[in-house]
């Protein structure tokens, strides 16, 4: 469904993560675990295309990915960030809108949908997006992403900044976004129990480079190295 | 002071601004939506009115040469994003220069081909009366322009899906292309949409400011200045600033001379920079 | 040999053309000397410029008009007294130049002290030059002998004259041009000392990273008022010679066409070279030269213009850039020692000698507080009324989640966020509302999370900047420099480009470049970022060596490392403050587990 293979790439003349391959099969949700720093966010933007890869590819759907990541956002790639970049001087619906018809999807019809699914989003729908608070901003993003009707969604930290209340609602969301739309999912996170709520099986990165795959139940037997993950 | 001269005065400069206003808005949209500063605006605008005046000396009708002068500052705005300024993205002040330099290619180029000095067209002159005073219709007829036009691209920008893709692209340009945005193909549009505007500019403003190669240096000077001082809420706060210092700059000329009038407009120009450095709209939550 | 050839070229090769031209002065065609005179000229005009863009990093599309006014000035001076008294150049050339400072200072002003966006700024100074081009044109004005008769312009100036008195004649043209070559050399080789002083490397560094200049307590606007003065002054000086040469000016020096040579002069030539402009200029003058001499006839502008575009695309270092990227490939390469470098090793005595002395000279640790401090960005509110007081003894940490305002909180304490609300003190000192370099000034020392260094100073000049900063003196910048460089354990890294450095030696030396500051109150972001756990034990030491001397605020999410500091721990939450204590005592408070590593009960 999705593959990173060999992932090399940094920025500038750093290399930040090497050789890194990994796999998320369709309908699955995968964490990508690790201390600030490692990498994980990285590897997550070179999958979309944002920055210069040294070697490696990526698949989506069975197809090599080509460079471009507006191309690769219409194989199927959606793409939730750290620090969600909402687009601050366009209205919630814009936001929505302008990701829908982008890939050529109606753009009154998904807003609607969307607004529907998050339910939070409504009452603020006619607002600027830079006016919302970090855990609006951030359900925003994960709308915004869902527009493009992926088939593959890549979120980057998606509890940062937000209340615990929200974050379980959000373990909520995607879970069941996963389930009824067949989405499969990377979640990048530092939140260790959020990640075990919603996903399987994890990669744990260290320094640039996957350092191990687990399974939910091991990583939930092993203190050691939640401890290690935590840095408590 | 009687009323009809007070009522000419500011109808007068109120056509100025608007004046004003329809020679900045192709360079408020590109610098607002992609973040470049066109020096060759007042070239591009040069450009529209010697298409819409050589366009009537072959026999178009004076509104037909108009969006033929569009479509020709378009299509050469779009040549130009090509070959130029898409491989300066994120090099503001390169830009500069070489649209800079662009500029001054399309001045002499104008002098070779047209010469220095261009006939006018003829069109009829107009005027009404307010109390004593007798006023040209063209230039007061600029107020509605420069209405519609601001109306238009406001809603095109605002209200249409490339306008959303525009906006998105210069706003968090990395996210709009990891939604599916095709970010180069946008800004090709935008430049040629500002080239083909100051195209519209120079062509509906034949009738009163005609043709000649160093025509785009007189608008310039102040479109510069009004879209700096606006800041990134550019289609907002440039029909602001127009609207303040152009009419202001055409009060005071109108009571001393042009010169003090310029004078006028750079002191302001230079005073609200100090008040705002980043521009007037720097602070502002507003989309455009 | 080479490599002190190639540190000393713009030295030597300067000096040898400059000789050359004035002993083969006599023997050129006297049209060709009067025509490279003007080449001569213009080539100080583009080194006015190189002075303010290439080393000062602002773009001034203005220096025709500090030129224009210069030169108006200065020929209105010398109309008036040079006829009887001689002497023309001696009037012309200091008043010139003190015009153009002048100018160029108010405008300067202007645009430097309201911290003026870079854009506006070029914007406003090109649109002064062309506001002098419309007023000149009807501007029409006696003075003494002088008629300036706007677009008219303003003619009878005299040429150089050198002798004294009534009967002085102005030089022919071959020694007009030795006398612009000699000034010009002069003009040169100061500038290139200016640019080598203490106010030049200032200068380099404000280019380079004007956030970080002014984190080390240097008032930038100072030092680009100061420096656009200079290059005003230059570009005065360039404007008297071209009136005396030309003997005739008129508002068209204004103009567009003459603005934009000035930047095309320093492209060619090479940004930053100084020397640049000069050879820019003369391969410039020799192409028009001959296309006006009837190659392309009248379009010598459609060629200057495509070639202004074809520099920017193609060639951005110039003909110098590229001719010293060349030589450079044949020297060594003094970064090589970045590769050998080892870890750093804190050795505490030596620190702790250090700071002791710092505090004898710098007076001791002050205490940070807030009261009420507050700041939004729309619907965001990164710093919610935070109170709170750090003291010296112990560090303090900032702990909470991505996104709980901790990095908001210190870039409010260093005015790098002004806040809406609230007070910030310095000992008794409210600091709310002050710039940057005066809170360095009254003892902060700031470390940003991302290294913060001059990338193409060398490691030494990086620590020296910072010590002058305090020290004001050059010896004792030195000593300190080469102190907390031997600290750090970088004797060998001492000529590397910072650029050259691993990011974990980078946070190293910035935090080195703070040290020589002497700073009363530090604050850090995020140091251990980056750093391998060798590395992130010896900073853990330098962090409880220094609270002992100083106050010391840290901003962190590595637990592993906070727990290491020993120290007092802040939980901020939303913008808030909302747990306080040790360590062990936050370790066991369930509501910090909650927000911070994520306790909550998931679906």
């Amino acid at each position: 469904m999705f593959k990173v293979t060999n992932a090399t790439g940094g920025y500038g003349k750093t290399t930040i993560i090497r050789d890194v391959s990994l796999e998320v099969k369709a309908g699955e949700i995968v964490a990508l675990l690790g201390r600030n720093g490692v990498g994980k966010s990285t590897l997550m933007r070179y999958a979309t295309g944002l920055i210069r890869a040294t070697s490696g590819y990526v698949e989506i759907d069975g197809e090599m990915a080509p460079p471009s990541p507006a191309k690769r956002a219409r194989l199927g790639l959606g793409y939730v960030p750290q620090g969600r970049f909402v687009f601050p001087r366009m209205s919630v619906t814009e936001n929505i809108a302008v990701a829908a018809a982008s890939n050529g999807f109606d753009a009154k019809k998904t807003v609607e949908e969307m607004l529907e699914d998050f339910p939070l989003l409504r009452p603020k729908a006619a607002d600027l997006a830079g006016g919302l608070s970090g855990g609006q901003q951030q359900v925003l993003a994960l709308a915004r992403a869902l527009a493009i009707r992926p088939k593959i969604l890549l979120l980057d930290e998606p509890t940062e900044g937000v209340q615990p209340s929200i974050i379980d609602e959000m373990a909520g969301v995607l879970k069941r976004i996963n389930a009824d739309r067949e989405i499969a999912m990377l979640v990048a996170e530092q939140n260790l129990d959020f990640c075990l709520s919603i996903s399987e099986r994890a990669y744990v990165m260290e320094k640039g480079a996957i350092h191990m795959e687990t399974d939910r139940d091991s990583l939930r037997a092993d203190k050691e190295l939640q401890q290690e993950l935590l840095g408590v | 002071m009687e009323l009809d001269f007070l009522a000419t005065v500011l109808l007068s400069s109120l056509s100025s601004a608007s004046i004003l206003l329809i020679a900045t808005l192709g360079l408020a949209v590109v610098y607002g939506l992609m973040g470049v500063i066109n020096l060759a605006h007042g070239e591009f605008l040069m450009v529209g009115a010697y298409s819409a005046l050589t366009a009537t000396q072959i026999g178009l009708p004076y509104p037909l040469a108009i969006p033929f002068a569009v479509a020709m500052t378009m299509l050469i705005g779009a040549t130009v994003e090509l070959l130029i300024i898409r491989k300066l993205y994120g090099r503001i002040f390169d830009t500069m220069l070489a649209t800079w330099g662009l500029g001054m290619v399309f001045n002499q180029a104008a002098v070779l081909i047209f010469g220095t000095v261009s006939p006018g067209i003829g069109m009829p002159q107009w005027n009404f009366q307010i109390g004593d005073y007798s006023l040209a219709f063209y230039p007061i007829a600029m107020i509605f322009v420069a209405a519609v036009m601001l109306a238009f691209v406001y809603f095109l920008m605002t209200h249409t899906v490339y306008g959303m893709k525009a906006r998105a692209s210069i706003q968090e340009p990395q996210m709009a292309q990891a939604i599916g945005i095709d970010s180069s193909r946008v800004n090709t549009m935008t430049f040629a949409i500002g080239c083909g505007l100051a195209g519209f500019a120079g062509a509906i403003l034949l009738p009163i400011i005609p043709a000649t190669p160093s025509m785009g240096l007189f608008f310039a000077v102040k479109g510069f200045l009004t879209v700096v001082v606006a800041g990134p809420v550019a289609l907002t706060g440039s029909a602001i600033t127009a609207l303040g210092l152009g009419g202001g700059a055409s009060v005071t000329a109108s009571f001393m001379t042009s010169v003090v009038g310029d004078v006028f407009f750079f002191l302001m120009t230079a005073l609200l920079l100090w008040l705002y450095p980043l521009g007037i709209s720097a602070n502002w939550r507003r989309k455009l | 040999m080479f490599e002190k050839l190639h540190s000393n070229a713009g030295l030597i090769f300067p000096l040898i053309v400059a000789g050359a031209a004035l002993a083969f002065s006599g023997a050129l065609d006297p049209y060709l000397a009067f025509v490279a005179t003007s080449w001569v000229i213009f080539g100080l005009l583009g080194l006015s410029l190189d002075v303010i863009w290439g080393r000062g990093g602002f773009l001034s599309l203005a220096q025709t008009a500090f030129y224009g006014l210069g030169g108006y000035l200065g020929a209105v001076i010398a109309i008036n007294f040079a006829p009887s008294l001689g002497l023309s150049l001696l009037w012309a050339l200091p008043s010139a130049a003190v015009f153009g400072a002048l100018i160029a200072a108010a405008l300067g002003y202007l645009i430097f002290f309201s911290r003026m966006g870079e854009l506006q700024s070029t914007i406003l100074s090109y649109t002064f030059t062309l506001l002098l081009w419309s007023v000149t044109q009807t501007f029409k004005i006696d003075i003494g002998a002088a008629v300036i008769g706007g677009d008219n312009g303003l003619s009878n100036i005299p040429g150089i004259i050198l002798g004294v008195g009534e009967e002085a004649k102005k030089l022919k043209p071959n020694a007009a041009f030795a006398c612009v070559v000699f000034i010009s050399a002069v003009v040169y080789f100061f500038t290139r000392w200016l640019m080598r002083s203490n106010f030049g490397k200032i200068v380099d560094c404000i280019r380079i990273d004007i956030e970080k200049t002014e984190l080390l307590g240097y008032d930038i606007r100072k030092f680009q008022v100061l420096n656009f003065a200079y290059s005003g002054a230059v570009a005065g000086l360039a404007g008297a010679l071209f009136a005396l040469w030309a003997n005739y000016l008129n508002p068209s020096i204004f103009s567009v066409q003459e603005a934009l040579l000035v930047p095309i002069y320093v492209l060619v030539g090479g940004l930053g070279t100084l020397a640049g402009p000069f050879l820019g200029a003369l391969i410039i003058g020799a192409l028009s030269f001959w296309l006006g001499g009837g190659a392309a006839g009248g379009q010598t502008t459609l060629i200057l213009g495509a070639v202004l575009i074809l520099l920017v695309m193609f060639l951005h270092n110039g003909f110098l850039g590229a001719l010293d990227n060349l030589w450079k490939r044949y020297l060594p390469d003094p970064n090589d020692a970045a590769r050998d470098a080892g870890a750093v090793k804190i050795d505490t005595e030596v620190l702790d000698q250090i700071l002791s002395e710092a505090a004898e000279q710098a007076g001791p640790a002050k205490n940070l507080s807030t009261d009420e401090a507050f700041k939004s960005f729309g619907g965001v509110i990164p710093v919610n009324k935070v109170s709170r007081e750090f003291k010296p003894g112990k560090p303090y940490s900032l702990i909470g989640p991505n996104g709980a305002g901790k990095s908001s909180f210190l870039k409010t304490c260093v005015g790098i966020y002004r806040p809406e609300g609230g007070t910030i003190l310095l000992d008794n000192d409210d600091i709310t509302r002050a710039q940057i370099f005066d809170r360095v000034h009254k003892g902060m020392g700031v470390k940003n999370q991302k290294p913060q260094v001059f990338g193409e100073n060398t490691v030494f000049e990086n620590l020296w900047i910072a010590a002058f900063a305090r020290t004001k003196d050059r010896a004792a910048a030195d000593e300190t420099a080469t102190r907390i460089l031997n600290m750090l354990g970088m004797e060998a890294q001492k000529a590397v480009q910072a650029s050259a450095l691993s990011h974990g030696q980078q946070q190293w030396l910035d935090i080195g470049m703070v040290l020589c500051l002497a700073p009363r109150v530090v604050l850090l972001d995020e140091p251990a970022a980056g750093m391998t756990n060798e590395e992130t034990r010896e900073l853990s030491l330098l962090v409880r060596t220094l609270a002992k001397h100083t106050t010391v605020v840290v901003v962190e999410h590595d637990m592993e490392f906070v727990r290491t500091l020993e120290g007092h721990v802040t939980v901020l939450h939303q913008g808030n403050l909302f747990a306080e204590g040790d360590i062990d005592t936050l370790r066991a408070n369930d509501a910090v587990l909650d927000i911070y590593l994520g306790r909550g009960e998931h679906v």
